[in-house]
């Protein structure tokens, strides 16, 4: 067995003392960063850059990866205590887990998004060692053309997130795409409504968005009513997961890492895709489908899951085709390159030591990572019994810090301000951030491969039909979006929320 | 470029103002950390080079270099900010053909600062050309054989890392010269860009050397042209654009710049630490690998040079298009 004498060496490599001592390192700097809103894992990384220069390769991009994960793990924490998202995959987390923490399910919450992430994490870790070579074919396979009706399937559905009216739900997804249309055209690089501030030549800030219409808007709605403040510090509840909350959660697990295995190979939007993608999906067909929107643990089982077994497998086409997924990837790839290391197909061959030793340590982080989070459920629950007076001026602090750290610009914090007081105002006329958000994020992507698409294929139309996997994404599009429209089915679901929520 | 004479008086004569009162502490230089600002998002090249660079310097100055990342507006959101930062020789710039070649003309008008006056140039840090390469099944080995598929009814799409890069514009210097233009397929980035050209579905790419490099390598693309004056020593088997009958060259550059007023000794003393640490055989080795090559300019020639490509690119990108009205 080919595969268990590679995967033996990789774990040779992954438990020296050395190798060991930086994924820990990794893991808890990861980790922390994760669970500080706003500062992510490029900035951090690329802070840490230098200190990898003195380590052996293999032994700098196990801690790489240490904090990339790590941040993946920790970010589910704030979102699901202070309804605090940093990164597009956690905005999904906030919609059932911080309901949960309201309910006093936070250590269940907390507790399911460690062992969920954990288990897709070893799935998916297996995944990429038995078959990343060839998964990166499906990768490749994927035209701009079924990229599109990708992304318009998952706007379609996204409708589906909306926990009242449609119609506003509708409103909120198409504001989003209008906002992430600010910045630089990508076919011309025309500026486009940046209102001459250079600052939104790059679009308006996504951490910006997050971070103002869910952490600070819920601070001033708690801030306004002063029970609601209580509710959250009075009830803490039993830390652990009753055995009934296990059970729901298993088959949304299972199902989170297939999806998130599946969608976190597509470089570019499929990571992103994925835990919304798993949230659509326990929505739709689990059995606590009716408890959504008052905090449903399938909601937050599911979407965890997707979400790191998504970032595992995007280290694919990073391995198998030099060619890095996202920033965070992309900052591997410099470091890589820095040690000397060409990344790509023959990288299996050349660098065994590097290949396998950091498949291996990808799964001894997942062990660390749960050893580390699981215990510190009960101090993270804790923190909710703090006082509100003291707890959100430190919010609120901690995110400006961060949401600054991104681009070391004052303007990402004024663009905070603002969304915080129009998610303010939305959610008293009971608009919702989420569609908005994932509006914000595919549109401007869809966007991108429409376009692209059109030009190689000479503006011919008929390319998204005549590709098969744009067919099918299509034809599923056009299913959700006749039975969203037909009005007995709408009837039905409206009754289904109103029960729900 | 709008030619401000007033306003380039002005600094000049504050050169000796701000230096006067400066001069003690100009003495014991560097005694407190250094800004490096990168006006590009970590992981492309410029930002690795600068890591290497800061590295080396911290080394020979004794005190740390610290790499800020400061993206936007083609690179001009970072530029603006050192441009405007005191020349107190603790905030530099990695100046690039995109901040100080090509972006004075796409942004022209609303750009804050004067890409030659409102700076003290340092040194040129690494040039490298442009490479043009095609998927291994697309049927194009020689640039002959992609003017001919540009001239079939067909068409020739080249993808590239985005629009207004110096690639995008060697595309459509390519397309003026053959009197037929090319299908511009822009991406955000490299990486994606490259990833279309090995999944065959664009057929060709105008990329920098060093993100192309190893792809070259490892036979996933095969290198059509090179557009430099000579053969690459690291690819002596590429042909250049001239060998193959069209007299075009195109090199990216970076260096290391620092705010107009930053005191001569400092600006002398960095270009002689630049230097001294792309001179030494391990930087030179890294570079070759990825295609570059090491600068060996004075601060007086690297600031002829930025004045020297800002009157090169103006046209071009008026060609283009893309400039931001």
């Amino acid at each position: 067995m080919d595969l268990f004498a590679n995967l033996a060496h990789g774990f040779a490599v992954a438990l020296t003392w050395n190798n060991i001592l930086f994924c820990l390192i990794g893991c808890v700097i990861g980790t922390a960063i994760g669970v500080l809103p706003g500062i992510g894992p490029v900035a951090t990384i690329s802070l840490l850059l230098p200190i990898t220069f003195g380590q052996p390769a293999t032994t700098a991009i196990i801690m790489l990866a240490g904090i990339y994960y790590g941040a993946q793990y920790g970010g589910s924490t704030t979102s699901i205590l202070l309804n605090l998202p940093g990164e597009v995959s956690s905005v999904v987390t906030t919609l059932e887990g911080y309901k949960m923490a309201r309910r006093g399910r936070a250590g269940a919450a907390l507790a399911i998004a460690a062992i969920g992430s954990f288990f897709a994490g070893t799935v998916a870790t297996l995944l990429v060692a038995a078959s990343g070579p060839l998964l990166t074919q499906v990768a490749l396979s994927f035209g701009p053309a079924d990229y599109f009706s990708l992304m318009f399937l998952g706007l379609i559905i996204s409708a589906v997130l909306a926990q009242g009216s449609v119609v506003k739900s509708i409103g909120m997804v198409i504001f989003g795409v209008a906002l992430g249309m600010v910045g630089t055209d990508v076919q011309t690089g025309q500026q486009r409504f940046t209102f001459g501030i250079p600052e939104l030549s790059d679009g308006v800030g996504f951490v910006s968005i997050a971070m103002g219409m869910f952490g600070i808007a819920e601070i001033i709605m708690n801030l306004e009513r002063p029970e609601s403040r209580n509710v959250m510090s009075g009830k803490v509840g039993s830390l652990m997961m009753t055995r009934e909350e296990f059970r729901r959660s298993v088959p949304a697990v299972l199902r989170g890492t297939a999806v998130g295995s599946v969608l976190g190979i597509l470089p570019g939007g499929g990571a992103a895709l994925s835990s919304f993608g798993s949230y659509m999906m326990e929505r739709k067909i689990s059995k606590g489908r009716h408890e959504f929107g008052t905090g449903a643990i399938e909601g937050v089982a599911g979407p965890e899951s997707a979400n790191n077994a998504a970032s595992q497998t995007s280290f694919i086409p990073l391995l198998t085709l030099g060619i890095p997924a996202n920033a965070v990837m992309a900052l591997m790839v410099g470091a890589l390159i820095i040690q000397g290391i060409q990344p790509g197909p023959r990288m299996v061959e050349a660098q065994p030591d590097l290949f396998w030793g950091l498949i291996a340590s990808m799964w001894v982080g997942n062990v660390m990572l749960l050893i580390i989070n699981l215990p510190m459920v009960g101090m993270w629950v804790k923190l909710l019994s703090v006082p509100y007076r003291h707890m959100y001026p430190s919010i609120m602090i901690f995110c400006a810090i961060g949401v600054y750290s991104l681009q070391n610009n004052v303007f990402d914090v004024y663009q905070t301000v603002f969304f915080g007081i129009f998610g303010y105002m939305c959610s008293k006329l009971r608009l919702e951030a989420a569609p908005m958000l994932i509006g914000f994020v595919l549109g401007p992507m869809m966007e991108e491969h429409l376009r692209r698409a059109m030009l190689l294929s000479r503006g011919n139309w008929g390319v998204f039909i005549e590709r098969p996997i744009s067919a099918v994404l299509l034809g599923i599009a056009a299913i959700a979006l006749v039975a969203m429209l037909m009005p007995n089915v709408r009837k039905g679901k409206d009754a289904a929320l109103q029960e729900g929520g | 470029m709008s030619w401000k004479p007033g306003r380039r008086l002005l600094i000049a004569a504050s050169i000796p103002v701000l230096a006067a009162p400066r001069a003690g502490s100009a003495q014991a230089w560097p005694s407190q950390p250094i800004r490096l600002v990168v006006p590009f998002a970590p992981g492309g090249t410029t930002d690795l080079v600068a890591r290497l660079l800061a590295a080396g310097l911290q080394e020979r100055l004794g005190v740390s270099v610290v790499v800020e990342n400061r993206a936007g507006a083609g690179a001009t959101v970072g530029s603006e900010s050192v441009a405007r930062a005191a020349p107190d020789g603790y905030t530099l710039l990695m100046s690039n053909i995109a901040s100080h070649g090509i972006s004075p003309s796409v942004y022209r008008g609303r750009i804050r600062y004067d890409a030659v006056a409102d700076f003290a140039h340092i040194a040129l840090v690494i040039s490298n050309p442009t490479v043009w390469v095609a998927n291994p099944r697309a049927g194009i080995r020689t640039l002959a054989d992609a003017v001919a598929r540009a001239r079939s009814p067909q068409g020739l799409d080249v993808a590239t890392s985005g629009a207004g890069s110096s690639n995008h514009l060697l595309v459509v210097r390519m397309g003026q010269i053959i009197g037929k233009e090319l299908n511009h397929i822009p991406f955000r980035g490299a990486g994606p860009a490259m990833q279309a050209v090995i999944a065959g579905q664009v057929p060709m790419m105008s990329d920098s050397l060093p993100s192309a490099s190893s792809h070259i390598r490892q036979g996933s693309v095969l290198a059509v042209a090179m557009a430099a004056a000579q053969r690459h020593p690291s690819f002596p088997d590429v042909p250049t654009f001239r060998e193959q009958g069209f007299d075009l060259a195109s090199e990216s550059w970076f260096g290391l710049s620092a705010p107009a007023g930053t005191p001569a000794a400092i600006v002398e003393r960095l270009n002689r630490e630049t230097r001294a640490f792309l001179a030494t055989d391990a930087v030179r080795a890294r570079f070759a690998e990825l295609g570059g090559s090491a600068g060996a300019m004075s601060p007086e020639e690297y600031t002829e040079f930025v004045r020297r490509e800002i009157a090169a690119w103006a046209p071009l990108v008026q060609a283009s298009g893309a400039t931001a009205d």
